[in-house]
């Protein structure tokens, strides 16, 4: 995979509505190249909607997401998808499909009708199987795969498309923790090799503990973003969840770790 | 040097040969930088379906209240021969033939495309009320209703009235789901009971000649219908290929579509344009046969692999359905003749049953 240059995705004064309800609200928001941002906040807070939103899926009521300075709404579906990948929460796809099957799909914005097939097409088939561990299985229809390989196989899927940028929509919501791990740790590694990522979380300590930059939201706008370490603190867990905490940090890694958690009154 | 490559080797110099073999289960044929990719199971079922369908079209020439031998077939169909035999065999029976495969693949593909817009196999245009609107207008046309246009202009306009009735109803968001067949079965009953009300507010010869638009037949067909669908079919045919890459991606969740760089949009109005004018044109030869649109797709779909929209099987299963259904809707009854629709409605009723009851496939 070849280090992109900087695809600088921002979103500017965003304003996204669900019908009259505005969801998200004059936001501004920029991801770092290259890193890893985690959008955390409370259930109905407007994080899934704002990652729509900068996916191109719901489209401004105002402001704009601009991907390098160009309005995302000017690019066609097809420019969008070459640069911009995204895993969205209820991902299905149609019955009997292996693993290559699916992952191939990733390569449909770069083919054609008279471009089905190419060498960089079947690199980035190849790499992606392998990034997510899934040579084993790559023919093994999706069906008979456990969660956690399901989910890796939707994520290789986004990876073949090769795009500097990948967002994801809480990509651990139904996995256990090892499989969770699984996927972090993929995620982790993509940014490692200069994607940009976005990923909404649900689960703070995850975030944590896997995102570079944190962005925190509540009733649709940013409360606080940054480094995690910098960012997490007693008094946003508890503005943002109404959760009591004392908040401790990893020792190897300076994370900030929640513990003694109660719920507040 | 550029040759079509079987198996993507080629000899262009430079290029890395192992890495353009096709993915399992592909042929792969390259001729400088196109390189088209042809799925090897699909070919066989579509040549295995061609060659039942040839087959039973042969039956279909040679059996009826006249049955042929294939000694007295073969001139016949060149032309030369008893002259009896050939009258039956190019004048009664291929012509008919011809709109038993127009209609049928018509059907076919529409339905298709429906069920893979739809994300639902039991939207197809005979259920989701294209047919109903379709004959509403037909009849309307023939017991002198309203405008005087021909009864197959009639059913055209019909068919794109129901179907924007429908896709204004389940608009918003969900355009495919639950909603849009719920709406589609809604309006089906509409026009269903406003065609009731029509022959039943006109005398009985009215009656009488409207009654080929409510059942389906291959008998009452006009020329100038069949000449229009094979037209229509000649071109609806290679453009539903066309968005075949794209209703490959589109069986996925919404999200997941757009992601792969689909214009949704955009490719749901071509997909349903083209299915409502393939069902419009197919129902104004044969009335409302629109069972083939649920039957045919769903043979295709269980012998093909899962990787596409199996548009071009479905086109030969439709035509083969539609060719045995009348052919049986022909012999069953002799010399009286059991209407097509009547025929694919006997078969497609348990038909529906099995896929409501089927577990689907794991």
């Amino acid at each position: 995979m070849s280090a992109q240059p900087a695809y600088l995705l921002e979103a500017k004064a965003l304003c996204l509505a669900h019908g009259k309800t505005a969801v998200i609200d004059a936001l501004n928001l920029t991801l770092p190249p290259g890193r890893v941002t985690a959008i955390v906040g409370p259930n109905g807070c407007g994080k899934s909607t704002l990652l729509a939103g900068l996916a191109r899926l719901h489209s401004p009521n105002e402001g704009a997401v601009c991907l390098d300075g160009v309005d995302i709404q000017h690019l066609s579906a097809r420019d969008l998808a070459q640069r911009l990948a995204l895993l969205p929460q209820e991902a299905s796809a149609p019955e009997g499909l292996t693993v290559a099957d699916l992952v191939r799909f990733g390569r449909q914005p770069h083919q054609g009708w008279l471009r089905q097939w190419s060498v960089e097409d079947r690199h980035a088939v190849a790499e992606a199987l392998s990034s997510a561990g899934l040579d084993e299985l790559a023919d093994r229809p999706l069906e008979a795969l456990s969660g956690g390989q399901r989910q890796r196989a939707w994520i290789a899927m986004t990876i073949a498309q090769q795009t500097p940028l990948l967002l994801l929509d809480e990509p651990t919501s139904a996995l256990d923790l090892g499989h969770q791990l699984e996927v972090f740790e993929l995620i982790r590694s993509l940014a490692g090799r200069g994607r940009t990522i976005g990923v909404v979380l649900h689960d703070l300590a995850s975030a944590c503990r896997y995102a570079d930059h944190l962005v925190a939201m509540r009733d649709g706008c940013i409360v606080a973003q940054g480094a995690p370490a910098d960012v997490v603190t007693e008094a946003l867990v508890a503005e943002l969840y109404g959760v009591a905490c004392t908040l401790l940090h990893d020792p190897s890694t300076g994370a900030p770790i929640l513990t003694g958690l109660r719920r507040l009154p | 040097m550029d040759v079509w490559t079987l198996w993507g080797r080629t000899s262009t110099a430079g290029e890395e040969a192992q890495c353009l073999s096709a993915p399992s289960g592909y042929w792969q044929f390259s001729i400088g930088a196109v390189s088209v990719l042809i799925e090897r199971r699909g070919l066989w079922v579509s040549g295995l379906l061609l060659s039942v369908l040839l087959l039973a079209s042969l039956g279909y020439l040679a059996l009826g209240t006249e049955t042929l031998s294939l000694a007295a077939l073969w001139p016949a169909l060149q032309g030369n021969g008893d002259p009896f035999s050939v009258f039956i065999v190019q004048e009664l029976r291929l012509p008919r033939l011809a709109a038993a495969w127009w209609t049928g693949a018509a059907f076919a593909v529409a339905g298709c495309l429906m069920q893979t817009l739809a994300r639902n196999r039991l939207a197809t245009p005979g259920i989701i009320g294209i047919d109903n609107g379709a004959t509403a207008f037909a009849v309307a046309s023939v017991v002198g209703l309203g405008v005087s246009l021909a009864p197959p202009a009639m059913a055209l306009i019909g068919s794109a009235t129901a179907a924007s009735i429908t896709f204004g109803l389940a608009s918003g968001n969900d355009t495919r789901g639950y909603r849009f067949i719920v709406a589609g079965i809604g309006i089906g009953a509409v026009f269903g009971a406003v065609t009731q009300l029509l022959l039943s507010q006109v005398d009985i010869d009215s009656a009488n000649a409207a009654y080929p638009w409510t059942v389906g037949t291959l008998n009452a067909r006009s020329l100038g219908a069949v000449n229009l669908l094979f037209a229509g079919l000649l071109l609806g045919l290679p453009a539903a290929i066309a968005l075949g890459r794209s209703l490959s991606g589109m069986r996925f969740s919404d999200a997941v579509a757009a992601g792969m760089g689909i214009p949704l949009k955009h490719r749901r109005i071509q997909v349903l344009t083209l299915a409502v004018l393939l069902t419009a044109l197919a129902v104004a030869v044969a009335g409302p046969v629109g069972m083939v649109g649920l039957i045919g797709p769903e043979i295709a779909r269980s012998l093909s692999s899962p990787r596409g929209v199996p548009l071009v099987a479905s086109a030969l299963a439709g035509a083969l359905v539609m060719v045995l259904a009348d052919l049986v809707g022909r012999l069953l009854l002799a010399p009286v003749e059991l209407p097509v629709g009547i025929v694919t409605a006997l078969v497609g009723g348990p038909w529906l049953l099995c896929i409501l009851l089927r577990p689907s496939r794991s």
